[in-house]
């Protein structure tokens, strides 16, 4: 077959690469973004091609384990994420989006201005549910929000697991917020095409499913131009 | 405001789901990963898997059908989902975390190796290492005049006495990194007696994870006195769902009214219709 196709299967699966930094735990992630309709790979950040839709940086383990297994990559990393190719960054995923970490030594890749400090709770980690709440807009479900994965799943709490938070420079990226004993900390940052969770959506009922559903669709291509390999480049 | 959580616990053996008495005389209630999507989608805020007999047999952990257990309950949900039983290693953990598990629950040993609490934590996180702790109270001659930590540890399954205090215990846990702490009284478990209200809050008041308090369920409001006066963050139940006591929702709503924050039945918002976590 040659020439274009104007008419047939116009979109085809997202296509998402989950970074896999070595700290164990990606089952459910993985299970939560295929049941999201994602085409997924799971690989080590040393030996990716970044060539996705979507780049998922995973929500368990240490700040400075990770930000080393990235350090390989975290130039290529930045200079895919200023071309506007999505990330998804969930729990320390999200804190990898930043510059530094209280809780060690390294480099995250900077996405965001701001670093990562340990919550001010009593009870650390912050473990369990907890309401997010948004920026601007509604807080009801379907009446508005500026964040569209957040309106899209009717969100309203989610499953949070962690010791530490993000403190952007900048809070105009944070698109809801959450509280624990007094802290109030960022549960979702935007810029660009870069989304960070600090709570993990997989593990936060079907409205968490709903949540990675809107980020995958958003990410998918939206014309098939030509047979073969020749796919339209991701808005 | 962070929830208080209802946690659904199902003891498995054998790749079924029993429950005892005091750890003693299991019945046999069901399939695991039935019950445990039927309780997440009644809004059960977690679900716990334990291998009970995997420690006094010295089985290999997460291995036949243990592990195709974990494996098949973790693809239907979406709630967190612990594991334990019988895991000894880092290694263990691992496969349990492999299988599926957010969080793994190590009891006998860390009694043993506390440190591998400590490995556990290092390579996975904190958040996702959870210290079991089986705790009875000692005989009043044992403990003296009972002083401020009359509880022992048990290990194995209930099987072999400590002489750990378990306040003591629960301390040295999380000073070698778990996250969170799952305290069951033996004295209560399975009695309906209502949780041991004291060993909970002299947990809960020293140290600074989250405590999940277990065994004695008997009512919603033995569950909603164990989150506000024995200050536990999540409540564990079992027999009281398994026999159809309570339900999972029923015990969600009491907690709700009871004016704890609760996932699904927001007080300052009109409830939900669904909590349903599956989708």
């Amino acid at each position: 077959m040659s020439g274009p196709i104007v008419s047939g299967p116009a979109r085809r699966p997202s296509r998402v690469v989950i970074l896999d930094h070595g700290s164990g735990n990606i089952h459910s992630l993985a299970k939560g973004l295929r049941a999201a309709g994602a085409e997924l790979r799971i690989e080590s950040p040393s030996a990716t091609a970044l060539d996705a839709d979507l780049i998922v940086l995973p929500g368990v383990g240490a700040f400075s384990a990770a930000a080393e297994r990235l350090a390989a990559i975290r130039t290529r990393m930045r200079d895919a994420l200023g071309r506007d190719v999505a990330a998804l960054g969930i729990c320390l995923g999200m804190q990898l989006l930043f510059e530094e970490s209280e809780e060690g030594p390294g480099r995250g890749l900077g996405v965001l201005a701001g670093r990562v400090t340990r919550l001010g709770a009593a009870r650390v980690p912050h473990m369990g549910w907890n309401a997010v709440e948004r920026a601007q807009g509604s807080p009801w479900p379907g009446m508005g929000s500026d964040d569209p994965a957040l309106a899209r799943a009717g969100l309203v709490e989610a499953y949070f697991a962690h010791g530490y938070a993000c403190r952007p420079t900048d809070p105009s990226c944070v698109t809801a917020w959450t509280s624990v004993a007094g802290d109030r900390f960022p549960s979702v940052v935007r810029a660009g095409s870069v989304v960070g969770t600090q709570f993990h959506p997989e593990k936060s009922g079907a409205p968490g499913l709903e949540f990675l559903r809107a980020v995958v669709d958003d990410v998918r291509p939206r014309v098939c131009r030509a047979a073969g390999s020749a796919w339209s480049a991701p808005r | 405001m962070l929830m208080r959580r209802l946690v659904v616990c199902l003891d498995v053996d054998a790749g079924r789901v029993v429950k005892g008495t005091r750890f003693q005389r299991l019945r046999e209630i069901g399939d695991p990963v039935v019950l445990a999507e039927r309780y997440a989608r009644q809004g059960a805020d977690e679900i716990v898997l334990l291998d009970i007999s995997a420690t006094a047999a010295h089985r290999t952990p997460i291995h036949g059908a243990m592990a195709e257990v974990v494996r098949r309950a973790a693809e239907r949900l979406w709630v967190p989902l612990t594991v334990g039983g019988g895991i000894r290693s880092v290694e263990d953990v691992d496969a349990a975390l492999r299988a599926g598990a957010d969080k793994v629950a190590i009891n006998s040993a860390a009694v043993r190796r506390p440190a591998v609490l400590t490995e556990a934590a290092t390579r996975f996180g904190a958040q996702c290492v959870v210290a079991s702790i089986d705790a009875r109270r000692a005989p009043v001659a044992a403990a003296g005049d009972a002083g401020p930590d009359p509880w022992r540890v048990v290990v194995r399954g209930g099987r072999t006495p400590t002489n750990l205090g378990a306040v003591d215990w629960a301390r040295t846990c999380v000073g070698h990194g778990a996250g969170e702490l799952l305290v069951t009284s033996i004295d209560a478990d399975g009695t309906r007696g209502g949780y041991d209200l004291d060993l909970t809050r002299t947990i809960a008041d020293a140290v600074t994870v989250p405590v999940v308090a277990s065994g004695g369920a008997g009512s919603a409001a033995d569950v909603c006195a164990v989150l506000q006066q024995g200050r536990a963050d999540a409540a564990l139940v079992a027999g009281i769902v398994h026999d159809g006591v309570e339900t999972v929702s029923g015990l969600k709503r009491a907690m709700a009214a009871a004016g704890l924050p609760v996932r699904g039945w927001p007080a300052t918002r009109p409830a939900r219709a669904e909590v349903g976590p599956t989708p």
